[in-house]
């Protein structure tokens, strides 16, 4: 048909135009800004410490990569960050997959408690993370985990105000927020399994753990592929709840708080090394994401 | 023989059933716990500081809604849900058009041009905001967008390429027999795309709306880099103002509580009003993609 070649262009027009002033051009520019002396309204040229007459002056090669890599603060949020991916991409997908199976076995109710887990969902981080530095400062603290407590623990107190307690506190935050979306994913691809699969497994007499390792697992490649893709993303992008529970205060800044606050750390705001920061941040997550993509579509079955 | 047959099918039928009752309870379990923040929230939003420190856990010794009602006065409610609505509303209109104009037409045309694009969408998930957030400030604070109308023109960018995927999975499931026969009838291209694509893929349009618009509508830093401590904030952004304003004296909780509970009040009505397709949506969409 010759209407659609003649309406291709017209057509996706409005979408290119988006993505090309959006998301190409300012990622293009941020990409050049990252070696230069950038002070966001304004070039510097180092060599007269004035402002630069024309772009080409404030060149500072790799200056701005160097300086990124040599801040103790960065370095400190850039493994801050990779150690919370780990341990929450394993927590919430395991929590998540675990309440998917539960409620596979289940049918009255079913539907309620999966409406009640998602839920968490929906409310910003921003604002259920103000509701959880409260539970963590007051209700754990003084009452649920409290010396006079029979659930007394003391690593579970004050979790707000230490760098390695803070990042289980936004595991526990995230698991809440997060397991409930992956949990409704879970579940569309546990219920995509033919059931003869498992009557045929159970006539052979398989146990349990045998069919979960043999058939629920491999079946749901293409479910994992889906929630470690979201769950890398999301926990490497972490950045509202980051500032709702400590702000960033107590060495517990992610790298994305960490390259919003470059710019206030340093007098005149150096735009150059946040945007280092943001290209290096954004190398790491593509290579991160790329290759958890590669590896776990790899193992998805066609049957 | 046959008595311990059924002897041991009962016991069968005995220990599943006490397996059921356990999958139960720990599914309960689990619900408490999921709920408990937001009981606090609500209960807490009834109560001064001191109470609030006092006795966090047991309901407020009376129901009084002067907390709340201070609290809408602080964030400037009315005006600020007005103006996260119509974000929300404009932004997620221009995604549904936009991404579904490109994505059927990318369907129906292929060709190198048409892979080409598809590409660049699927290449732009990758791109963490953080990498193009100060360019793209200076670059619209250069066209005189750094304002509400630029702040949608954004969203349309960031929410296009996810939304145009989701579409594309979806068009490719439209028979193309029943476009051609419009076409026969004498309809031109845009009433094809929106008398005979759009309500096919309405389910779909469902998921990309309910995706877009959780996002936008809790989003903090897009907001906070472009609207800023302006007059025209949105829920979240006077949340966040609120807390580090009132933040400069200790802790604030009988601001916090009752203005948490104020600001997500719209999106848990919508959610317990439309769970149904939420949920639908949210599994259609991860299936596809």
């Amino acid at each position: 048909m010759n209407i659609y070649k003649k309406w291709f262009w017209p057509l996706v027009a409005p979408a290119l135009i988006l993505f090309i002033a959006v998301i190409l051009v300012p990622f293009v520019v941020g990409f050049v800004n990252s070696f230069l002396a950038w002070r966001g309204t304004y070039y510097f040229n180092p060599e007269t410490n004035s402002r630069a007459t024309n772009i080409l002056q404030s060149f500072v090669g790799l200056t701005n990569y160097k300086e990124a890599l040599q801040d103790e603060r960065f370095m400190h949020a850039f493994w801050y960050t990779i150690e919370y991916t780990i341990i929450a991409v394993i927590a919430i997908n395991v929590f998540a997959l675990a309440l998917a199976i539960l409620l596979d076995n289940i049918s009255k109710g079913a539907g309620a408690l999966r409406t009640t887990y998602f839920l968490p969902n929906m409310l910003g981080g921003l604002a259920l993370g103000f509701i959880w530095q409260f539970i963590f400062q007051i209700v754990y603290t003084d009452i649920l985990f409290a010396p006079d407590s029979i659930l007394h623990n003391e690593f579970l107190r004050y979790m707000t105000q230490n760098s390695n307690k803070a990042m289980f506190a936004l595991v526990i935050l995230n698991i809440w927020q997060y397991a409930g979306y992956m949990m409704i994913i879970y579940t569309a691809g546990i219920n995509n399994i033919p059931v003869d699969f498992y009557e045929a497994a159970s006539l052979d007499g398989a146990s349990a753990w045998v069919k979960f390792k043999k058939i629920t697992v491999p079946m749901l490649m293409s479910s994992f592929t889906v929630c470690l893709f979201l769950v890398i993303a999301n926990s490497f992008k972490m950045l509202d709840q980051n500032i709702a529970l400590t702000n960033g205060d107590f060495n517990t800044r992610m790298l994305a708080l960490q390259i919003l606050r470059t710019v206030k750390d340093t007098t005149p705001p150096n735009y150059g090394r946040a945007q280092a920061q943001a290209v290096i941040f954004f190398v790491i997550i593509a290579i991160v994401s790329i290759t958890q993509v590669r590896v776990t579509s790899k193992r998805e079955l066609e049957y | 023989m046959a008595d311990m047959k059924t002897f041991s099918e009962s016991d069968y039928f005995r220990k599943k059933k006490i397996q059921k009752i356990i999958i139960y309870i720990v599914l309960l379990l689990i619900a408490i716990y999921t709920l408990a923040p937001l009981y606090f929230l609500l209960v807490n939003s009834f109560k001064g500081n001191v109470e609030i420190i006092d006795s966090p856990l047991t309901l407020p010794k009376s129901w009084s809604f002067q907390y709340i009602i201070s609290a809408a006065s602080e964030i400037h409610f009315f005006k600020a849900l007005g103006i996260t609505a119509f974000i929300t509303a404009a932004s997620v209109s221009l995604i549904v058009l936009v991404s579904s104009l490109a994505a059927w037409i990318m369907v129906r045309n292929k060709s190198k041009a048409s892979s080409f694009v598809y590409l660049c969408f699927a290449a732009a998930m990758l791109i963490p905001f953080q990498a193009i957030m100060y360019p793209l400030i200076q670059l619209f604070e250069d066209a005189s967008l750094k304002n509400i109308g630029g702040l949608i023109i954004m969203y349309g960018g960031f929410g296009l390429s996810m939304s145009a995927f989701l579409y594309h999975g979806f068009a490719k499931g439209v028979p193309r027999g029943v476009e051609e026969a419009a076409l026969m009838d004498g309809c031109n291209i845009f009433q094809i795309y929106s008398q005979v694509v759009m309500p096919l893929l309405s389910s779909i349009t469902v998921t990309v709306i309910i995706l877009n618009a959780m996002w936008i509508w809790n989003d903090y830093l897009l907001p906070f880099l472009v609207i800023g401590n302006t007059t025209h904030k949105t829920l979240v952004l006077e949340l966040y103002f609120a807390r580090i304003l009132a933040g400069q004296y200790g802790n604030p909780w009988e601001l916090i509580f009752p203005a948490v509970l104020i600001t997500i009040l719209p999106m848990l009505a919508i959610f317990l009003s439309l769970q149904k397709y939420i949920v639908k949506g949210i599994s259609a969409g991860a299936i596809k993609s």
